[in-house]
């Protein structure tokens, strides 16, 4: 097992090299730099820019510039921001929570909601089914902006006395703060409930169809514990893993319902740092986002081969 | 399920060709009844600055579809040449190529869109190119994963023993079999690309105003929409109806071509 984790782990070292090959890239292969956007419209000397690029190293060799980056990364430096001067590990971190708990608890509905809907599907067949696989095609069409959007609508038109858009910080309010993220977090996850929906039914359909589960019901078990020992648990593995994989999407998906709810998350500073060109600040959010990516493939894995033990990966 | 996945993609390509000429308005064309509910003039009311929401939400489906068309047949040809030379010759360069790709892959595609259109400066031109990138890795694997395995099969075989070149067995013999699971999963990512189409004009990186768009309208309605929610409601069905077509097309194709839902 321990073997396991450490191959994966190993594995990812590479692609996460490549990743922030093009977090660094990335940027400086487009046209502009920090010391043009930081000039604007005024039109400033040659000398000036100059000076601004010698100051952030932006005139060593890329290749220099990179190591120089890279290393810091290694020992969990990320670099100050070219606009602030603050460390960006200092400034990244609590937007950056903020968008992981809200990727989190939108994981979270849409595992709910997947899990609910596609066992009651496969169990239940007939109209709940045909109920359940409707809702899944109509909703697969709804992208998350629009759901948020109608939400808004909805709120705004029929319930106006209740605030949507009162974000509160965890440390004022823990329980204010999950209130403040459900209903954001609601039209995160629904689109993704649909596919770990239709993986739920899928998976139970298959596992019901098993040698183990007719023997089980013709010993006489009963209907809730064949559920629960043998249908859930083997049905669990392709979920997890449909659920992590989903993870990149909620993650892009949450940078967008930030900006509908004014959540002080990841999504405007992003948007901000482009427009600035600030390198540091956009290497690190590529990389961040993508290592917690790649991270959670490896548990996803992991998760897998503890579910099932057939599943090994010597 | 096809008849009406293909019914439905009729009604967005006659938005596609005849967009302008079908608007009963020109969707620029501002009027002193702004936000208005339906009339016997403006079917579907206007919007803030009294221009007709039904024509706009023609236009602006012209703009959103031709970038989603483009960017997705782009995305589809390179696709194609990436996943069957990695697929078919498999081997070395298979493991390169899969490699780079895992590395596209693990960023997600949303934020790489967002920071490379934000950098280029939102034009239509720069929309369609960052999204076929995107969309490259996911179509190479689509493409990929077919070709894997009926580079096996016997009339594969069959054709090299009887002298056929590599390159002609990979155009002839390989690219038919897989062309129905390619179908199938270019119709889903035709959903998709919607989606990104819209969410990044919904974020102001769609093409620049004047030309309407249906992300870059909901955006703006959103200001108003206590008011008149139509204004919202109108791009909302328009953006579900686009990505729906392809969805209800992707299950029809893939019942009649009989294609495994893996």
């Amino acid at each position: 097992m321990i073997r396991m984790v450490l191959v994966r782990l190993a594995l990812t070292i590479p692609i996460l090299l490549g990743v922030s090959i093009v977090a660094f890239g990335l940027m400086r292969a487009l046209p502009g730099d920090f010391a043009e956007a930081a000039a604007g419209t005024t039109s400033v000397s040659a000398e000036v820019l100059a000076t601004t690029r010698a100051q952030l190293g932006l005139d060593r060799p890329i290749w220099e510039q990179y190591a120089i980056w890279l290393k810091g990364v290694v020992t969990g430096d990320l670099g100050r921001s070219f606009a602030t001067k603050r460390p960006v590990t200092q400034e990244l971190l609590p937007r950056f929570a903020v968008t992981a708990e809200l990727t989190l608890m939108a994981g979270l509905i849409a595992m709910l909601i997947g899990v609910t809907t596609g066992l009651a599907s496969a169990r239940l067949r007939g109209r709940t089914d045909w109920l359940v696989r409707g809702w899944n095609s109509l909703l697969l069409a709804v992208p998350n902006f629009v759901v948020a959007t109608l939400i808004v609508l909805l709120f705004g038109l029929y319930f106006p006395a209740v605030g949507i858009f009162n974000y509160v910080p965890f440390a004022k309010d823990p329980l204010g703060n999950i209130a403040s993220l459900l209903l954001p977090a609601l039209s995160l996850g629904l689109t993704v409930s649909v596919t770990i929906s239709e993986n739920t039914r899928a998976a139970v359909l298959e596992v019901s169809s098993q040698d183990y589960v007719m023997v089980a019901r013709a010993k006489g078990l009963l209907a809730r514990t064949i559920l629960g020992h043998y249908l859930v648990r083997n049905a669990l593995t392709p979920v997890i893993t449909v659920t992590g994989l989903q993870l990149a999407a909620l993650l892009g998906g949450s940078i967008l319902i930030e900006t509908i709810f004014t959540i002080p998350g990841m999504g405007q500073y992003l948007f901000d740092s482009v427009t600035r060109r600030d390198y540091p600040v956009i290497q690190a959010i590529v990389l961040v986002s993508s290592t917690v990516v790649l991270l959670t493939n490896v548990l996803v894995d992991i998760a897998y081969a503890r579910v099932d033990a057939r599943v090994s990966y010597e | 399920m096809v008849a009406i996945g293909l019914a439905m993609l009729a009604v967005l390509l006659l938005i596609v060709v005849f967009g302008p000429s079908i608007a009963p308005y020109s969707p620029s064309k501002t009027s002193p009844n702004s936000l208005d509910g339906p009339t016997a003039l403006h079917w579907l009311g206007t919007d803030s600055i009294g221009r007709d929401l039904l024509s706009r939400l023609i236009v602006g489906g012209r703009g959103t579809l031709f970038i989603t068309f483009i960017a997705v047949a782009l995305a589809l040809a390179a696709g194609l040449v990436l996943g069957l030379t990695s697929g078919y010759m498999g081997g070395k360069v298979d493991l390169i190529v899969m490699r780079i790709l895992d590395v596209i892959f693990a960023f997600p595609v949303f934020l790489l869109a967002i920071a490379v259109v934000a950098a280029l400066g939102p034009t239509v031109r720069n929309l369609i190119l960052t999204i076929a990138i995107v969309y490259t890795p996911a179509m190479a694997r689509v493409v990929r994963g077919p070709v894997l395995s009926v580079k096996r099969w016997d009339h594969v075989e069959a054709a090299r023993s009887v002298g056929v070149g590599e390159f002609a067995i990979a155009i002839r013999h390989v690219l038919p079999m897989v062309i129905s699971p390619i179908l199938v999963q270019t119709s889903l990512i035709l959903a998709n690309t919607i989606f990104t189409v819209t969410a990044l004009s919904f974020l102001g990186l769609g093409p620049p105003p004047p030309d309407p768009n249906w992300g870059s309208m909901l955006a703006e309605a959103r200001q108003f929409m206590e008011l008149a929610p139509l204004t919202v409601i109108g791009p909302a069905v328009a953006i579900i109806f686009a990505s729906l077509t392809f969805i209800v097309l992707a299950n029809g194709l893939r019942e009649l071509l009989d294609v495994g839902s893996r």
